[in-house]
């Protein structure tokens, strides 16, 4: 196809703000799919995307209207994913911002409009949801006009329900996204924005051509690692597979070459020709690295290997997961877990739990430290329970983020109050409008991969929004917390706090484990410890009654019975010494830290 | 040779907001059919063992006019009865009369079970009962030498005064047996959302009331029996024996399969009981007999266990581990719960099963 007959744009848009239902519109439309086989929102295809309503791997499709190619790349919603979502910008020459027409802008529009401004894509904004009784579009049409400077006819107005102005966007991509500009006859250069495990085909990689051609039987190289490869399958998705022989500058598609480990495939990096290759990679390649780390730990010992397999199956999809074997005094055998962002956690614990079955523990996720000690040197900690001595410590630094939080003004009071006891800095407020403000404070990384999202909802009522970018990392007073039952130290439940919360934090913890720990045969002692000085103490009182007060012969069975269950439930408790802690114990104390 | 048998007479004229047995409003045109399907299950399972204890139980069996509790008694009549039988009948305080008492005995009931449950107006009030005229209860002594009072401890608002008082009039009563049971807030009662009362009073009161009935024997957790009167039916069920149960919604044991009948009147007014039955593997016996036999202070008797299963119950790895950790102990051929343990039970019974 001829480069001017290309389109390649993506949807933008905060989350729920019908990003699918409108790409499923635009297929249904540009009649790639009819509308008996549209299944709701085709791009997002895993259970757990439908159920929440995000997408979190994405796909390309590539649809034909009125003559021309278009490449629609999906993007993920969500900030833990961000360096993807920019890959796939990169990818694109428009992007089309979408805003519900009863919401406005909210932090991730922000967000997602800076990335694609970064990649100098041709931004068309969208109302959507205009069919919606409480849309209003001249309020919405006022912020994004002020707030990025879109003039009033450029905007476009749409409802992915009803099929409403669909036909306009499509033009309107026609009209003003610009076309490639690649030269095919240059050396190859592709960009790889996403990839996909296929038991059959081995590693699927999504690109985009920028310049020169890729031929089936190719050999290829990723410029990250100089690895290369044979192609064995080139091709593009309507989203029926499409086997092709060749894609060139302008392009997308995907291609398969024998690859077996999605480790292997970096998003962002370059693939050339191996015979023939390219002086110099596209910019803007970078490791993805993990932000998060937890501890995953088998309820049961011998489900171990399970685990392992499970960690195994869903690394294949899944290039940012990074597991390493932990052992845990208190736990065992498990496994330190690296995630992009708390979503990313949540999603690898629920998958664990509901596709394999696994009774799990998880620990409370660390953010990574820098710890510099007296002798000069300097670790990254993202376990607790690594850290060194007291006394070989100089000092610490914690990785810091700079927040988007969009409210409604009235929520301006319980917002601040909210960022001041989780450490923050406030920055400066913008007024997107007269009545919704965006709240910039600077706030440790620790701090909000707690309970940060669930206090902010609950403080507005549900009506802000979130969202975040990293700066760097700071110094700050921070101590590990140990925490002792029954007279023994726990590592899994250790922290890393600041020294000015940790005396509340420590109360609040033993507290709370008192509450989660159900009473035992004994006395427990549970105990907060700073520098194996105790700071907070409670007691599990002895259990005093467990017994079936009556038992005659209509009972017996239902009696037997009730043991059976307490005999199940006891199973999914954790033996940490002699002490029976359920599993929610570990996860629980996330949240105590800012109350 | 089946020894016991259950009868349950499932119509109350009131409901107790605690009670989750399976009972009915009273209601004369059910009591007929319901006597008939009776007689008809009876002549059905019955297979005329000679039975040492007989116990009629509710609902409120009391609750049944003269001519219904002379039908029954007809009817119970085809049951064959040792000479030291035991056979029971319960009864609440309202229903007590010379009438009635004189038929209870004279169709050979030789121990009254009555249900009194407290005698504190709050705790009765809470419960749904009536209040207590104690006048009753020396009316029944007349004919009984064998009584049994029933209390109930443990209410949400209960304190230790309470309980004391109540153990003060029932210790006043001088009656042969007592069973007091901490209350069990069931899912399908009326007081299923209360919450129960702080363990730690439970257990409190608990040793206020072994304390207090020091003088009797206490045989099992929840009773107290002066020496020679402990309830010989109800050892059947903590001695894991067969027994017969007839009835609506009653459970049975026999040839080794445990039954529980249909809890629909509507099913079993047309003779249809459709049982529910577990049937009974070895190991299955032996939980039970652990079950129900650290249920005994006393405990299981070691020669008897050896005798019904073939093997010798100390050489369970488990049984062993709780005797090292001085929660079982041993003592005259039979193994039973340390006191301290006892009210913490099904912890240790969870390790055994």
């Amino acid at each position: 196809m001829n480069q001017d007959k290309i389109r390649n744009f993506a949807i933008i848009a905060h989350i729920d703000h019908g990003k699918s239902t409108l790409a499923d519109r635009m297929l249904e439309l540009s009649g790639n799919v009819s509308k008996r086989e549209m299944t709701d929102q085709i791009l997002d295809n895993m259970e757990l995307e439908k159920e929440r309503g995000i997408t979190i791997k994405m796909n390309a499709v590539r649809l034909n209207y009125k003559g021309y190619e278009f490449n629609l790349i999906d993007t993920p919603g969500h900030v833990d994913f961000s360096y993807e979502v920019s890959r796939s910008l990169a990818a694109c020459e428009g992007a089309i911002l979408l805003v519900d027409a009863t919401q406005g802008i909210e932090a991730q529009t922000l967000a997602n409009y800076y990335l694609a401004l970064e990649n100098d894509l041709e931004i068309i904004p969208v109302i959507n949801k205009i069919d919606l009784p409480n849309s209003d579009v001249d309020k919405v049409s006022n912020e994004l006009i002020n707030t990025f400077g879109f003039k009033k006819e450029e905007i476009i107005l749409t409802s992915g329900k009803t099929g409403e102005g669909v036909d306009k966007l499509l033009d309107a991509v026609i009209d003003r996204v610009p076309s490639p500009k690649g030269d095919k006859n240059a050396k190859l250069k592709a960009l790889i924005f996403d990839s996909v495990f296929d038991s059959y085909k081995g590693v699927i990689v999504h690109v985009r051509i920028v310049d020169g051609t890729l031929n089936k039987k190719d050999i290829i190289r990723f410029m990250s690692n100089n690895s290369s490869y044979d192609v064995t399958e080139i091709g593009y998705t309507t989203p029926k597979i499409v086997n092709v022989d060749s894609l060139s500058a302008g392009d997308v598609g995907y291609l398969c070459a024998s690859i077996k480990n999605i480790s292997d495939i970096k998003i962002g990096d370059t693939i050339t020709l191996d015979k023939d290759p390219c002086n110099e990679p596209l910019k803007g390649y970078s490791e993805v690295k993990p932000m998060v780390y937890s501890g995953i730990f088998p309820v049961e010992t011998r489900e171990y290997d399970l685990l392992k397999d499970a960690l195994e199956k869903l690394a294949i999809n899944d290039a940012s997961l990074t597991f390493t074997p932990e052992t845990s005094k208190a736990l065992g055998f498990g496994f330190r877990c690296g995630f992009l962002g708390l979503l990313h956690m949540d999603i690898i614990k629920e998958r664990l739990q509901r596709e394999f079955n696994l009774n799990i523990i998880l620990t409370a996720p660390s953010v990574i430290y820098n710890v510099y000690l007296t002798n000069g040197e300097m670790v990254s900690i993202s376990n607790p329970s690594d850290m060194p001595p007291m006394e070989k410590l100089s000092y610490i630094e914690e990785p810091y983020i700079k927040t988007n939080i969009f409210t409604p003004s009235e929520y301006i009071g319980p917002i601040m109050e909210l960022c001041e006891n989780k450490r923050g800095t406030f920055i400066n407020m913008e007024y997107i409008n007269e009545t919704r403000v965006n709240i910039h404070y600077e706030l440790p990384l620790s701090e909000i991969i707690y309970d940060f999202f669930d206090k902010l909802k609950s403080a507005t009522r549900g009506y802000a929004s979130f969202d975040y970018e990293l700066i760097g990392y700071r110094q700050n007073k921070l101590v590990k917390m140990d925490i002792l039952l029954n007279g023994e130290k726990v590592d899994a439940l250790s922290m890393i706090v600041h020294k000015d919360f940790a005396y509340n934090i420590g109360k609040n913890m033993v507290n709370k484990l008192r509450e989660i720990i159900p009473r035992q045969l004994f006395e427990v002692p549970v105990q907060a410890f700073i520098n194996n000085k105790a700071i907070a103490r409670e007691t599990i009182k002895s259990m005093r009654k467990n017994v079936l007060a009556k038992c005659y012969g209509g009972d017996i069975t239902r009696k037997k019975k009730l043991l059976e269950k307490q005999k199940e439930g006891k199973k999914k408790m954790k033996m940490i010494g002699s002490v029976e802690v359920p599993p929610e114990a570990f996860l629980e104390i996330l949240n105590i830290k800012g109350d | 040779m089946i020894k016991s048998c259950y009868i349950h007479i499932p119509f109350c004229k009131k409901i107790c907001s605690y009670c989750d047995f399976c009972k009915i409003y009273y209601n004369e045109l059910f009591i007929n059919k319901y006597l008939d399907s009776l007689e008809n299950e009876i002549n059905t399972f019955y297979k005329g063992d000679t039975l040492d204890t007989i116990y009629i139980g509710g609902g409120t069996p009391s609750s049944l006019s003269i001519n219904e509790l002379n039908r029954l008694f007809d009817i119970l009549n085809k049951l064959n009865r040792s000479n030291s039988i035991e056979f029971t009948i319960e009864c609440n305080i309202e229903d007590i009369s010379k009438d009635k008492l004189q038929l209870f005995k004279s169709n050979g009931i030789n121990r009254l079970s009555i249900g009194v449950e407290s005698f504190n107006e709050d705790n009765l009030k809470f419960m749904e009962r009536p209040s207590i005229d104690i006048n009753k209860i020396n009316l029944a002594k007349k004919y009984f030498n064998n009584i049994n009072i029933d209390l109930i401890y443990a209410l949400p608002n209960e304190t230790l005064d309470i309980l004391n008082n109540d153990l003060d009039k029932v210790l006043s009563l001088d009656v042969k047996h007592i069973s007091i049971y901490s209350l069990i807030v069931e899912p399908n009662t009326k007081i299923k959302d209360i919450k129960p009362i702080n363990e730690d009073i439970d257990y409190e009161m608990y040793k206020l009331i072994c304390n207090r009935l020091k003088d009797f024997n206490h045989y099992e957790i929840s009773n107290f029996a002066k020496e020679g009167y402990e309830s010989k039916h109800n050892l059947t069920y903590w001695n894991n024996e067969e027994y017969y149960g007839f009835g609506l919604g009653v459970s049975g044991y026999i040839n080794n399969i445990r039954y529980t009948n249909t809890k629909s009147i509507n099913h079993y007014i047309k003779n249809n009981y459709n049982r529910d039955e577990e049937v009974l593997l070895k190991e299955d016996k032996e939980k039970y007999e652990l079950i129900l036999g650290f249920r005994k202070l006393k405990g299981i008797n070691l020669i008897v266990y050896k005798n019904k299963y073939n093997k010798d119950l100390l050489d369970n790895q488990k049984i062993n581990k709780l005797l090292n950790e001085n929660k079982l102990v041993i003592r005259d051929n039979h193994i039973c719960i340390c006191e301290d343990y006892i009210y913490l039970q099904n912890s240790l019974l969870i390790e055994l099963i």
